[in-house]
C-alpha cells in the first residue's frame, strides 16, 4: 500500500501547490531556497527549488535537523517545486544543511537552516513614507485625446458635407 | 425629396453629437489623472475597537507569491522587498506595471503581526498596480497566495492618507497581536517638485484561509 500512499499525497500536494501563483522574481537561484531561513524547534519551513526543471519533483531530505523526508512537488509556477517540513520540537540550536533530490536525474540541491531556541526574527520595522509614485498618470490621456481628435475630425466631414449640399441648392 | 431630407437630418445630427463628443473628448483627456482617495468615511473609526469581521487564528510563516485585491481589479505577483540605506521600505522597480512587493523580513502575510505590502500607483507611462488603491472601501477584501498553497483573506479596517513629513511609522508598520496587513502606495496630492506628497495606507486584519 505503500507506493499507493505516497501517490495519493503526492497529488495531494500538486492540487495544494496549484494554489501557488508565480512569484515576481523567477527562480533566481538554482539552489535549494529555505523559508524561514531561521526557525526555532517546532516552526514550520517552506523550502522550495527550481532545479528540477518544469514539472518536476523532488525528495526533501531534512534528517540533518530530524524531521521526516517531504516531498517537493510542483507548483504553477515556472518550475519551483515546493515543500514543507516541521522542524522538531527536540531539535538543538545549531546550522542544519536541508536537501532535496530531483526525481528526474537525481540532481541535488541544498540549503542551509539556522535552527534557534528564541525567535531571531525580530525585524528592524520600515521608516517613514514609501516611494511609489512618479506622477507619471497625471498628463493627459492620449488615448482620449486621439478620440477626441478623431470625433472632431468626423464633425469637420458632416459639416463640410451639409455646406456642400446647401452651397448646391439641396435643402436642407 | 423626404428621403434626402431625412438623410441631411443624420449627417447633420450625428455632426452635432460629434462636435459634442470631441470637445468634450479633448478637454477631459487633457485634464490631469490624478489617482483616487481614501475619503475620510474609510479612515479609522475615532470611536476605537477594532470593529468589523472577526479574525481567525494566524497562519504558520509562508512567503506570498501574489496578491489580489477583486474589488479594484487588482491581481500581481509579490516580490520580496528589503529597507533602502534611509531605512525607508524599497520599492519593485518602476518599469513593471503589474509588480507589487512586501517586506521580506517582516511578518509574512497570514502570520501573527504586521506584514506589509507595498506597490506603484504610477510609473513615467501611466498607472500602476495600486492605481486605484485609495478607492478601496472598508470591508473589501485583500486575498494573498502563500508558497505553503494556503490563500490568507483580509478584510479592510481603514483607508488613509498620511503625509510623508509626519508620517506615522508605528501605526503603519508596529508590530500587531494579530495577523494584519499593510498596503502602501504613494498619494496624498502631488507636487512637481517633490512628487507625491504621502501615503495611501490600508489597513486589514486576517479573517479567513484556505
Amino acid at each position: 500500500m505503500r507506493p499507493t500512499a505516497r501517490l495519493l499525497t503526492g497529488s495531494a500536494l500538486v492540487v495544494a501547490a496549484g494554489l501557488v501563483c508565480a512569484p515576481a522574481y523567477a527562480g533566481d537561484s538554482d539552489g535549494l531556497e529555505i523559508f524561514p531561513s531561521s526557525a526555532v524547534p517546532g516552526g514550520q519551513v517552506t523550502v522550495n527549488t527550481a532545479a528540477c526543471g518544469d514539472g518536476g519533483t523532488a525528495q526533501g531530505d531534512a534528517s540533518a535537523v530530524g524531521a521526516d523526508s517531504f516531498t517537493l512537488a510542483p507548483s504553477t509556477h515556472e518550475g519551483d517545486a515546493i515543500g514543507q517540513f516541521r522542524v522538531p520540537s527536540s531539535a538543538q540550536p545549531g546550522t542544519y544543511e536541508i536537501a532535496a533530490t530531483c526525481a528526474e536525474g537525481g540532481r541535488r540541491v541544498t540549503g542551509d537552516l539556522v535552527v534557534t531556541l528564541t525567535s531571531q526574527r525580530q525585524p528592524v520595522h520600515p521608516r517613514g513614507s514609501v516611494k511609489t509614485g512618479v506622477g507619471g498618470a497625471l498628463g493627459p490621456d492620449p488615448v482620449q485625446t486621439a478620440a477626441g481628435v478623431a470625433a472632431l475630425a468626423v464633425a469637420a466631414a458632416g459639416g463640410t458635407w451639409l455646406l456642400h449640399r446647401r452651397a448646391r441648392g439641396d435643402g436642407i | 425629396m423626404r428621403k434626402r431630407s431625412f438623410g441631411n437630418t443624420v449627417i447633420a445630427g450625428v455632426t452635432v453629437v460629434a462636435l459634442c463628443t470631441g470637445a468634450w473628448l479633448l478637454r477631459s483627456g487633457a485634464e490631469t489623472h490624478a489617482p483616487p482617495q481614501p475619503s475620510a468615511a474609510q479612515a479609522h473609526s475615532r470611536t476605537g475597537g477594532t470593529g468589523g469581521r472577526a479574525g481567525v487564528p494566524a497562519l504558520p510563516p509562508s512567503p506570498p507569491d501574489r496578491v489580489r485585491i477583486p474589488a479594484i481589479g487588482v491581481d500581481a505577483p509579490l516580490m520580496g522587498l528589503a529597507l533602502t540605506r534611509s531605512g525607508s521600505l524599497d520599492v519593485p522597480p518602476a518599469g513593471r506595471k503589474n509588480l507589487a512587493g512586501w517586506y521580506e523580513a517582516g511578518t509574512t502575510p497570514g502570520e501573527t503581526g504586521t506584514a506589509i505590502v507595498a506597490g506603484h500607483v504610477d510609473n513615467a507611462e501611466g498607472p500602476a498596480v495600486f492605481y486605484d488603491l485609495g478607492a478601496l472601501r472598508k470591508d473589501s477584501a485583500i486575498e494573498v497566495d502563500r508558497r505553503d498553497g494556503s490563500v490568507a483573506v483580509f478584510t479592510v479596517d481603514a483607508v488613509e492618507v498620511y503625509g510623508a513629513k509626519d508620517f506615522p511609522d508605528e501605526k503603519v508598520y508596529g508590530a500587531a497581536s494579530r495577523p494584519e496587513l499593510r498596503v502602501i502606495t504613494c498619494g496624498g496630492g502631488y507636487s512637481r517638485s517633490t512628487g507625491y506628497r504621502g501615503n495611501v495606507v490600508v489597513f486589514a486584519h486576517l479573517t479567513g484561509n484556505r
